[in-house]
């Protein structure tokens, strides 16, 4: 029977009950036909090829490729860089890669990881196109910059900022992260304008443990040589909550050398870390000594105790250069700086307080290093000194791979007038003052970035509400959306460093000094302008720009030409412009200058005895250190820190940066409340828990990061986070410390505290 | 034929991510979001991880640098069913963007998380790269295909090519490649360029010369996964 | 037996009801994967860690049903055991769809589908070190062995003879091949085991009765079709002795992966974030499933069985899901040591709507193919006229007297 139905040939069936008048056959007959005819189609077409051709380029698109040396600026250290422009045929040109600059022997031609991010600097899109006047809205937190500013021109910006300008006691200079060179201008400014309220907001981090040193050396320009051009190289560095490789500057130099120390010279440099955070430093030194926050000072001293009771130091040293050497020892040796007594205060055992002096005493030369958490206190300037003292008890001043006093090129001079006004300007402390006195009613603001830097910085706080104030009139030079510029008045675009003309003298380190260029890698974009631009024509408007114009100085006047001519007149003493710069004939011009190498022991302090000065008046205060994890009402501390890719010029607008912020807890795009895992606990937080985080002064969420490397009853929370104004790739972006901290000075420095408030912490 | 190698001094190492920041301005690697970073779709040629072990006091982290580790033995290679990941003569695992299907096997086959897929197109305004590609008639043998810019589109897959375009260049023009321990480098990936601590090398293992053999010969090493038998070439000196 | 074969009417309002569901899903389908082309795969669950996602499982899925099916047919066209003939047809028509649906799956997952042919049309010359290379030519090849299969059986062709076994045995390499897809990978130990294959086989064999028994029985029900009760307890019957096999294979594999020291792999998949979808496998896909079907009682009972049979089914997705989503989401061991943050977290796995859909629409598409195919050719046996007739025109008497015997 089934033969029946098989050998039927291919006859169609009308009748079949879904009305198709096609059979089964013809049906399967024709897919299965049209499936092989696509089939060999597509075979033919996409035929499987051994080996597919390179594919070259034909038509010919880049124009020029040209290596530009110019320097950073998203830190205080300003590497020497190359950056890589193209040019294509088609009149398009692209800035494509940042490099570091092998002409500099500062940093063995290295840049750090922050100089990469330049790309995202110069093309970020929330930089500023136009000059913008506030036309309405409120100022700060809800700044809508679409609607509450309106572009005008620069003449009208100029016009208006000037005219706004009449009173020179009145106003407060702002200065964020500038060049060297718009660093001297705008002190010029300052000085050409009639006021000495400069504000060097680098500042509110290093005036204390500026301030210490001075009071040693009477100099401002000590720095940590770690190598010597010769190859001599520190052989213990003793840490005091320094972040050596993640944020002291010079970092780019920190990181090469230590390279260098670690493996690449024949004795292995030893590294001990005090921190009472498990940092990036103390994870990769040799020990982390976890401390209390605050006992720096003390441990110095207990240190110095050992060193001083068991006759470590060196005594050719201390007799022939320094100077109150009987009080500090005496006051040293006391009980009360005994390593048994501040171990109580410190955490870290006796013990391990001798072996550590013992260690430091008989590398030599070893090196004392501080670090901002341990002098950003009341007591910091003092805690700076106890350390710093340490390096001339074992004779590392002045000598090579320990402390040296950077030297620096002959600028040419500008006009004076007379007025007082100091390299960092006033003290944050006068600063405030002026502002909470109402002395000062407006501000011009140079790529400031305050209001995410100070404490008590939160909504509402005194900063914000200050600055909110209609009568407070504050004008901001910058390239970028920022925090300051929500609550400006006026914002004239300054253009980025990569597009922009000037010099960078080499911060304290090398000892020798370097200067590197600054020059244009591409046009400033839209209409921003050079800084340098900006006030050259507001002291023209003002009638001041003679300032500027020294006599022979070959400063045409022309503003549009005044940044490189500024920057070639003052190199002109030391270097020729032509030798300096880029050009198509000069292509391979380095664009770095080095000075005469280093030469030690010349011990020209600026102390009034001539000496190295141990001051040991009130060195007591050093004691005073609150233990963490006690009390009840705000039983932790909190500390902050700042990671490396933390960009110091105050954006933080840069993604790059940002999806990589914390290396050692794998995290992106926030900060976290870091805290010990026990403390965690008894708290009732775990990892990942978003908390708030309580102080007198305000509170802020964030998410728990519960880890061991902590002192227990401390809270760190990394800086650079916590914007609001700054464009789609910060705001709204994990929290500000700076809002919880309430608002200390340090006596002698001015400097604010940042670590001595203490918080309590809950799960949101 | 070179065989070449990268060998990470992890004592050096100080975890500032310079060498992923070259990476991405180098390659042209897009940026996250916090979307994507939450999702983990966001694309990293290089990585630094950070390992924790011990308690308070006493506690380690170490810091490691992740590039692909150009396998001798790859995983990937081993499961691309298309042949767009390959293995040069000298020893450089490829990426055949033209060849890849976005099955994402290799991912599933990595064990060492090189590999990113993309998981959208990336904007074209941001990521404009004239420069590239910039070969005209590579002679380095067993390269096929063109890289992957300056436009990248969405369901490939991409990973490190150890510069390879660097090092193609370099060949060509006659230049050297590779690290010199005395600090005269020739031709670097930009990884290792970028390096500020020096912590890193590259060169050819199978020239007793180069710096890199000779820093195996002095110093003990580590491979990651060692288990795994996949012979990496990424080559790690401990602290 | 002489079993009469006879496609159903499909004029019904529920039938067109149905088709028409069915199409708006498979448009749904369409759309959202036309959109996750156009906007790229994050609007997917997948990710760098869990890179394979819902699409993958269903691929594994339905490879594993497609070759299960072939399971009953050759009980038929094989064994020639005659009782289970009713549903002959249907199960290698199911294994042709399911073999195409894995086939759309897997295409569709692809981040560049435009180039799907290179894993068909390569054969030898793509990776033949990669399963995915080799599984191209026994796919294409299980395809085409499928679609003469089903000719010849709709035919009622003598070639079923010779046909049946090679395709069942090709089925096995098939499904073996798509083990070795996951069971070869040593990077993710969850995956990594020698009996992946086996277990894939088994696991197919177990699912493909299963779902052809549910479907079938279903089918045979709703177009009030003569069903043979006896046949669906013997099916069940058959169903055990399967899932037995996969049991020991599955408990011997995760056993030898259990034993000290290394197991932190093992303790992931059943004790980790993903444990629900393991132990959903054990208690759906065989635990429950014997119960029933062990049990004196209720074996009996069609409805119990094919109640078993449906939870089998599902239990067996489970199965797939538990080697895909645990085996990818364990974080790689990059260092010893806590790795921080998102490079030592486990990959996550959002259910996210265009990928949903997507899955939904190519299941929805095979379930449309198969409604129609009812209606277009002779997959069910022809209502009887007797105790089983329904009332239909006089059209149903004349093909019974016609065409379609076998």
């Amino acid at each position: 029977m089934s033969q029946a139905a098989t050998d039927k040939p291919n006859s169609p069936e009308p009748k079949r009950s879904n009305g198709f008048k096609i059979s089964r056959r013809a049906f399967l007959g024709v897919s299965g036909g049209v499936a092989a005819a696509v089939l060999a189609v597509v075979l033919a077409l996409k035929r499987p090829k051994l080996a597919e051709p390179v594919e070259t380029q034909t038509d010919k698109v880049v124009a020029a490729d040209d290596l530009i040396s110019t320097s950073c600026l998203n830190c205080p250290t300003r590497c020497a860089i190359q950056v890589r422009r193209v040019q294509t045929t088609a009149g398009k040109t692209k800035v494509v890669k940042i490099s570091g600059n092998p002409a500099s022997t500062y940093s063995e031609g290295k840049c750090c990881s922050r100089s990469h991010v330049g790309l995202q600097v110069l093309y970020n899109p929330d930089r500023f196109q136009t000059p913008l006047k506030r036309v309405g809205g409120t100022k700060g937190r809800d700044v809508n910059y679409d609607a509450d500013f309106a572009p005008v021109s620069w003449e009208t910006a100029l016009q208006d900022v000037a005219s706004k300008l009449t009173s020179p006691e009145k106003l407060l200079i702002l200065q964020g992260l500038n060049t060297t060179s718009n660093e001297d201008l705008i002190r010029q400014f300052a000085l050409a304008y009639g006021t000495r309220n400069l504000f060097d907001e680098e500042g509110l981090e290093t005036a204390a443990d500026r301030e210490g040193k001075m009071l040693a050396d009477g100099r401002s320009n000590s720095g940590y040589e770690m190598v010597s051009e010769d190859g001599i190289s520190t052989k213990y560095i003793l840490a005091f909550s320094s972040g050596i490789v993640e944020s002291e500057r010079p970092l780019a130099r920190n990181l090469r050398l230590w390279g260098k120390i670690r493996r690449e010279l024949p004795n292995k440099t030893r590294v001990v870390s005090f921190d009472p955070r498990y940092s990036v430093t103390a994870s990769r030194a040799d020990e982390w000594l976890p401390i209390n926050p605050g006992s720096e000072g003390a441990l110095a001293m207990a240190i110095a105790h050992v060193i001083l009771s068991e006759g470590l130091y060196d005594t050719d040293f201390v007799n022939d250069h320094t100077d109150g050497f009987n009080d500090f020892s005496t006051l040293a040796r006391t009980r009360r700086f005994s390593p048994e007594s501040v171990s109580g205060i410190s955490g870290v055992p006796a013990d391990t307080i001798r072996r550590v002096a013992r260690e430091f005493a008989q590398s030599r030369p070893a090196v004392a290093w501080s670090g901002e958490a341990a002098t950003s206190w009341p007591y910091g300037t003092l805690a700076s000194h106890a350390i710093y003292c340490l390096n001339a008890l074992v004779g590392s001043i002045d000598v090579p791979g320990g402390i040296v006093y950077q030297q620096y090129p002959d600028y040419q001079p500008m006009p004076t007038s007379g007025l007082p006004i100091t390299e960092t300007g006033i003290t944050f402390r006068e600063m405030a003052d002026l502002l909470r006195d109402g002395a000062v009613n407006a501000a011009i603001g140079f790529s400031s970035n305050l209001i995410m830097s100070v404490p008590e910085s939160r909504e509402d706080g005194r900063w914000d509400e200050l600055l909110k104030n209609d009568n407070f009139f504050y004008v901001h030079v910058g390239p970028a959306k920022s925090e300051m510029a929500a609550y400006a008045d006026y914002i004239l675009p300054a253009c980025t460093y990569l597009e922009d003309w000037g010099y960078e003298s080499a911060i304290p380190g090398s000892g020798y000094a370097e200067v590197r260029i600054k020059q244009p890698v591409i046009a400033p974009r839209d209409e921003s302008r050079p800084t340098a631009r900006t006030v050259f024509d507001l002291a023209t408007i003002l009638g001041r720009r003679d300032f500027f114009l020294p006599p022979s100085s070959g400063i045409s006047g022309d503003s549009k030409e005044f940044p490189e001519e500024f920057a070639a007149y003052r190199t002109s003493l030391f270097i020729a412009w032509s030798d300096f710069r880029w050009s198509e004939s000069k292509k391979d011009n380095t664009g770095v200058w080095k000075g005469s190498s280093y030469s030690y022991r010349n011990y020209a302090f600026g102390t009034p005895s001539g000496k190295f000065e141990f001051h040991s008046s009130h060195l007591e205060y050093l004691l005073n250190v609150g233990l963490p994890g006690e009390g009840t009402d705000y039983p932790l501390e909190l500390a902050i820190y700042r990671p490396v890719l933390e960009i110091r010029s105050g954006s933080q607008n840069f993604p790059w940066a940002q999806e990589m912020y914390l290396v050692m807890h794998g995290r992106g795009w926030r900060n976290l409340v870091e805290i010990n895992r026990e403390t965690a606990h008894e708290h009732g937080v775990g990892e990942g828990d978003e908390v708030v985080i309580e102080s007198p002064y305000g509170e802020i969420e964030g998410e728990a990061r519960v880890v061991e490397g902590m002192q227990p009853g401390v809270v760190a929370i990394a800086t650079g986070q916590g914007h609001f104004a700054s464009g789609e790739f910060a705001d709204g972006m994990g929290c500000n410390p700076m809002d919880v901290i309430g608002t200390e000075y340090d006596e002698e420095s001015g400097q604010p505290s940042f670590f001595s408030t203490r918080v309590r912490i809950r799960k949101a | 034929m070179a065989n070449w190698s990268m060998v990470i001094d992890l004592d050096k190492c100080v975890g500032c991510q310079a060498c992923s920041l070259a990476c991405k301005a180098e390659n042209n690697v897009p940026h996250g979001s916090p979307y994507e970073h939450k999702r983990h779709h966001d694309i990293f040629w290089h990585k630094v991880i950070a390992a924790w072990e011990g308690e308070y006091p006493a506690v380690n982290t170490q810091i490691i640098p992740m590039p692909c580790m150009h396998c001798e033995h790859p995983p990937c290679v081993n499961v691309c069913p298309s042949k767009a990941t390959y293995k040069r003569g000298d020893g450089i695992v490829m990426q055949n963007f033209r060849r890849c299907l976005g099955c994402r096997y290799c991912i599933v086959a990595c064990p060492y998380g090189a590999r990113s897929f993309n998981f959208k197109d990336q904007a074209d305004e941001e990521y404009q790269r004239p420069d590239l590609p910039k070969d005209l008639g590579l002679s380095n043998e067993g390269h096929i295909g063109p890289w992957p810019y300056p436009h990248r589109t969405r369901g490939v897959v991409e990973k490190c090519t150890y510069c390879f375009h660097r090092i193609d260049q370099a060949l060509e023009d006659g230049e050297e490649v590779g690290s010199k321990l005395d600090g005269h480098h020739g031709v670097l990936p930009a990884c290792v360029e970028a390096c500020p601590t020096e912590a890193r090398y590259f060169g050819d293992l199978d020239d007793p010369e180069s710096a890199v053999s000779k820093l195996l010969a002095s110093r003990s090493f580590i491979k990651l996964r060692e288990e795994m038998l996949t012979s990496p070439k990424t080559i790690y000196l401990p602290r | 037996m002489q079993v009469s074969f006879a496609p159903v009417k499909g004029n019904s309002r529920n039938y067109n009801i149905l088709v028409g569901v069915l199409i708006g899903l498979v448009a749904a389908g369409v759309a959202a994967w036309g959109i996750a082309y156009a906007y790229g795969f994050r609007l997917w669950g997948v990710n760098n860690s869990v890179t394979w996602g819902q699409l993958i499982t269903v691929d594994f899925f339905f490879i594993g049903l497609s070759a299960g099916s072939l399971v009953v047919s050759s009980l038929v066209y094989v064994f020639g055991q005659e009782k289970y003939k009713p549903i002959g047809r249907m199960a290698v028509y199911m294994g042709l769809l399911l073999m195409m649906g894995a086939m759309f799956t897997v295409i569709s997952d692809l981040g560049r589908p435009e180039k799907c042919w290179r894993l068909f049309m390569y054969f030898y010359l793509s990776n033949m070190k990669s399963m995915f290379g080799i599984n191209g030519i026994f796919y294409a090849g299980y395809i085409l062995l499928l679609g003469t299969y089903l000719v010849a059986a709709l035919s009622g062709s003598k070639l079923t003879k010779f046909i049946a076994p090679v395709a069942v045995l090709w089925a096995m390499l098939v499904h073996m091949g798509t083990g070795a897809i996951v069971g070869f990978i040593e990077t993710r130990h969850v995956m990594y085991s020698p009996m992946k294959p086996i277990e894939f086989v088994s696991a197919a064999f177990a699912s493909g009765l299963a779902l052809v028994t549910f479907l079938s029985y279903l089918t045979l029900r709703i177009t009030k079709r003569p069903i043979n009760k006896d046949m669906f307890v013997s099916l069940g019957k058959l169903l055990v002795v399967l899932i037995l096999i996969l049991m020991v294979l599955v408990a011997v594999d995760k056993l030898t992966h259990f034993y000290p020291p290394k197991r932190e792999a093992i303790m992931f998949l059943i004790a980790g974030p993903w444990a629900w979808i393991f132990w959903l496998q054990v208690i759906l896909g065989y635990f429950i499933p014997l119960g029933i079907l062990c049990n004196p009682w209720l074996r009996k009972k069609v409805g119990w069985v094919i109640a078993a049979c449906a939870i089998c089914v599902v239990g067996i997705f489970f199965e797939r899901a538990a080697i895909i989503f645990p085996g990818l989401s364990q974080p790689l061991e990059y260092y010893p040591g806590e790795i921080a943050g998102i490079w030592g977290a486990r990959g996550g796995f959002p259910i996210m709507p265009a990928e949903t859909f997507q899955t939904l629409g190519i299941v929805a598409l095979l379930g449309v193919l198969f409604v129609l195919g009812l209606k277009f050719m002779d997959l069910t046996p022809a209502p009887d006229e007797g105790e089983h007739a329904e009332a239909g025109p006089a059209e149903q008497a004349a093909p019974a007297a016609e065409g379609g015997q076998t």
